[in-house]
């Protein structure tokens, strides 16, 4: 782990890392609203992070006849927490909370929970609409998963190890967005689909009544939502080490330019939202398959042709 | 490693305060127990059921290819030592891997509506 | 409490409304719209996420039940207002707006409203009691089939090539003794059934899903699942029961709430005639957000609003910057291609006006085309029910399509089942 060049923060900035996370989403919330006032001609949608989350907590819970309530929480809150299993392995700057070997496993691990997540937390409803909905995005995850882990590939190869870390030390001079950009945008495509976000949302849309959400209310509700912006958030974050050159820049220290560099990745996540319909998981079967595999697959045959021709 | 650890605390414990918050501010602690939304009609049947997921045979096809990630990962680690052989192998792998993807996909299996 | 006060001072700035739109009230609806934006509010789109219930126009006896229904599936705070007319929206979202923050009241109503849904008991045996209302063309069973579906297809509704479908149903597992001896013995006390109903097969009162064939022959579970009335981006007063396999309609039957007639009687007194063009953005709203575009159908919203205002200035830029947007998107030409191809022989055989022709995206292109031309070229608005689809159709167009092209087939279809605007027309 030491040559890498990272530096093992003390545990205690786990909390940090956290209030950070949660910052971000917040800004991610706050965009969003604002962008859709404006889009419908009004004013305002300022404090609406702040008020949809007061809104919810004073909500009463609810569970549906026969529910299977232990699956149904368990999935609104894995969502929550397994965002921040994702940040603890971001660096920011020098610093980091840990710099496992497996670094880049460990987030593919991750978003993949995600299918189970989602899912449970369709299923537990006992509802037709959130049943279809949790179906629904099992689709799509069909679809985008296999691009998304050869995109993270990619900078593995380039870097020869799986460390997160060392991808970072790897890009210096050259960021690997620059030389790998289909990589980097199936990357974020990937981000969009596990985050249940814009394109990648049929799953909780309108013509299924809200789908998942369908049944969600008060504080389950919340974590949730909450969980689903805090994985934008994280997906946008780990696009910095991964493609973005991680804390390099000049005049700002490290750290400073990781959170540019996201906030920049997701800003431009939250606008597309607004632009790009729903991509209905029955016609992104074959896109993901057949356009997206196959690119990210060449994608990885060059890189590691650059790497074996280079190194 | 510890930090992950301590992250996963964090997110725990953050979970756990909302929910002790929801507690202390709601109008009633106690779930509410209601039907599922159907526009207000009695549902006919439980939702929880056998679900016909038309897509099982894209499902079969992304198993055998997602096998394949085991090779990938740690053959990512390496391709920089082994050199050219490794690429070559990996691609004719990954190669004969898409073409049958390419079957797949004619004998209809990404389409199913 | 001082937190609890922050609380609901915060939260009533972001407010969820459940509409209610009763048939023939749609300027009412619109209004209400406009206000709840201004407040900052949105609509709910289940009553699990919703805070304020609110009934447009005045509802006949059915659209009534399912109200109280929703009303009770609301978790609190709820606040219920009936917007009899648009001339009363704005003080019914004020009295929603000061009676949500009255903590101490939805504590009380909390606590003393009824805890469990109420089931009627004979509900796990009456297969459809749920969907057994008078006005019901097509799912009308004259009380005679208390079993499966199965029965109620056998009953002779005819749905063109799945009778014989259903016919096969029929004959496996337990359940056509029931069936018959449902038919048989019409009338008969419920306490008969009691054997074939009874708790293990229907846990909280509720069945289990039965099998039915799928198109492939093979043995699936059913999910029936009603479309409507009370669905985001819907047509006020359709209902739809669909019967689901997996994600895909199977067999449906379309039906009017409360029956035609029942609301041709309730027209709202508009004072101000609806604007056809209007109407039509509204349509075209509906099947850009269905299809998630946002920002599109955030446009159709505005021109709504503003030829709903009458600001035909305002009206002609949004409407043009849309037909803008609607042509040069590719995304939502490639999200719409293929949803619901009607070629004129489909069109004549489902008896549909010619407009219809095409797939979704085309009928979205020609309705923002006659948009274009009716705001912003002066053309004379063709009148709605020229183009209207008669709603009987329905299920034999959406019948083995899957559920999110069922929503985009519908929205592209001008479907009013009441038109607003033939009513103020004649008026």
């Amino acid at each position: 782990m030491p040559e890498s060049g990272m530096v093992i923060a003390a545990v205690g900035w786990a909390g940090v890392a956290g209030i950070l996370l949660c910052a971000l989403a917040y800004v991610a919330v706050t965009l969003d609203a604002v962008l859709s006032a404006r889009q419908l001609g009004v004013r305002g949608g300022w404090t609406a992070p702040l008020s949809r989350a007061a809104r919810l907590l004073r909500q009463r819970q609810r569970t549906t006849v026969a529910a299977d309530t232990l699956l149904w929480r368990v999935g609104g809150a894995g969502m929550f927490i397994g965002a921040f299993l994702i940040v603890a392995v971001i660096p920011m700057g020098r610093w980091v909370l840990a710099d496992p070997d497996v670094g880049i496993v460990w987030f593919n691990v991750v978003d993949v929970m995600v299918w189970a997540l989602v899912w449970l937390t369709g299923w537990g409803a006992n509802s037709t609409h959130s049943l279809v909905g949790g179906y629904r995005f099992l689709a799509h995850g069909l679809a985008y998963e296999l691009p998304l882990m050869f995109a993270l590939v990619a900078p593995a190869i380039a870097a020869g190890s799986l460390g997160v870390g060392d991808v970072v030390a790897a890009q210096d001079g050259l960021w690997f967005v620059v030389w790998m950009p289909v990589a980097f945008l199936v990357y974020l495509v990937g981000v969009t689909g596990f985050s249940v976000w814009g394109p990648f949302a049929p799953a909780l849309a309108a013509d299924i009544a809200g789908g998942v959400l369908a049944e969600l209310s008060a504080v389950d509700r919340l974590v949730f939502q909450a969980g689903r912006y805090l994985f934008l958030v994280a997906g946008a974050a780990f696009s910095v080490p991964l493609f973005l050159g991680g804390g390099s820049g000049p005049v700002l220290p490290g750290w400073a330019w990781v959170l540019v560099k996201t906030v920049a990745v997701l800003a431009v996540l939250v606008w597309l939202r607004r632009k790009v319909p729903l991509v209905r998981p029955d016609r992104f079967m074959e896109i993901g398959w057949m356009v997206l595999l196959p690119a990210v697959v060449v994608q990885d045959l060059l890189v590691s042709l650059i790497v074996v021709s280079g190194g | 490693m510890y930090g992950i650890v301590a992250m996963a605390l964090v997110a725990v414990f953050a979970v756990a305060f909302l929910y002790a918050l929801h507690r202390a501010v709601n109008v009633l602690a106690e779930p509410l127990t209601v039907l599922p939304a159907q526009s207000g009609w009695l549902p006919q049947e439980h939702a929880l059921s056998r679900f016909h997921a038309r897509w099982y045979p894209a499902s079969i096809v992304f198993l055998a290819f997602d096998v394949e990630m085991l090779f990938m990962y740690p053959w990512a680690v390496v391709v920089a030592e082994e050199g050219m052989t490794a690429v070559v192998e990996m691609f004719l792998f990954l190669g004969a891997l898409l073409i049958a993807v390419t079957w797949a996909w004619r004998e209809g299996v990404f389409r199913w509506v | 409490m001082g937190l609890t006060r922050i609380l609901a001072h915060l939260a009533v700035n972001s407010a969820r409304v459940l509409i209610v739109e009763a048939p023939g009230h749609w300027l009412t609806r619109v209004e209400l719209e406009q206000q709840m934006l201004l407040r900052g509010w949105c609509a709910a789109w289940t009553p699990a996420d919703a805070d304020v219930l609110a009934v447009c126009g005045v509802p006949g006896p059915e659209l009534v039940e399912l109200a109280q229904r929703l009303w009770e599936q609301m978790p609190g705070p709820r606040v219920r207002v009936d917007v009899a007319s648009s001339a009363v929206v704005g003080s019914a979202l004020e009295d929603a707006a000061a009676l949500l923050l009255d903590t101490p009241y939805h504590r009380a109503d909390a606590r003393e409203r009824a805890q469990e849904p109420r089931i009627p008991e004979d509900h796990g045996q009456m297969g459809h009691e749920g969907m057994d209302h008078g006005g019901h063309e097509g799912m009308n069973h004259e009380g005679m089939d208390h079993g499966g579906h199965e029965g109620m297809n056998h009953e002779g509704m005819d749905h063109g090539g799945h009778e014989g479908m259903n016919h096969e149903g029929m004959d496996r597992g337990g359940h056509e003794g029931m069936n018959h001896e449902a038919m048989d013995h019409e009338g008969m006390d419920h306490a008969g059934h009691g054997g074939h109903g009874g708790m293990d097969m229907a846990p909280a009162g509720i069945a289990l899903a039965q099998g039915g064939q799928d198109r492939d022959g093979l043995e699936m579970d059913v999910l029936h699942l009603p479309l409507g009335p009370v669905l985001p981006f819907w047509p006020a007063g359709l209902v739809l029961c669909c019967s689901l396999q997996g994600d895909v309609v199977v067999d449906a039957a379309a039906s009017v709430v409360d029956g035609a007639g029942q609301a041709a009687g309730s027209k709202e007194p508009q004072a101000p005639p609806v604007p056809a063009s209007a109407v039509r953005c509204d349509g075209v709203m509906a099947l850009l957000a269905l299809a998630g575009a946002d920002d599109a159908a955030a446009r159709a919203r505005r021109a709504r609003d503003a030829l709903v205002r009458g600001d035909q200035g305002a009206a002609r830029d949004v409407v043009e910057r849309l037909h803008r947007t609607v042509r040069r998107s590719w995304l939502l030409r490639w999200s719409l291609r293929g949803v619901l191809v009607l070629d004129p022989s489909d069109l004549a055989r489902h008896g549909l006006p010619e407009g219809c022709r095409g797939d979704a995206h085309d009928r979205l292109s020609s309705m923002v085309e006659g948009l274009r031309s009716e705001v912003c070229g002066g053309a004379v608005p063709a009148a709605v029910e020229s183009g209207a689809v008669p709603w009987e159709r329905m299920p034999h167009l959406v019948t083995g399509l899957e559920l999110a092209t069922v929503r985009l087939a519908v929205a592209s279809l001008n479907l009013e089942p009441f038109s607003t605007v033939q009513e103020t027309g004649h008026a």
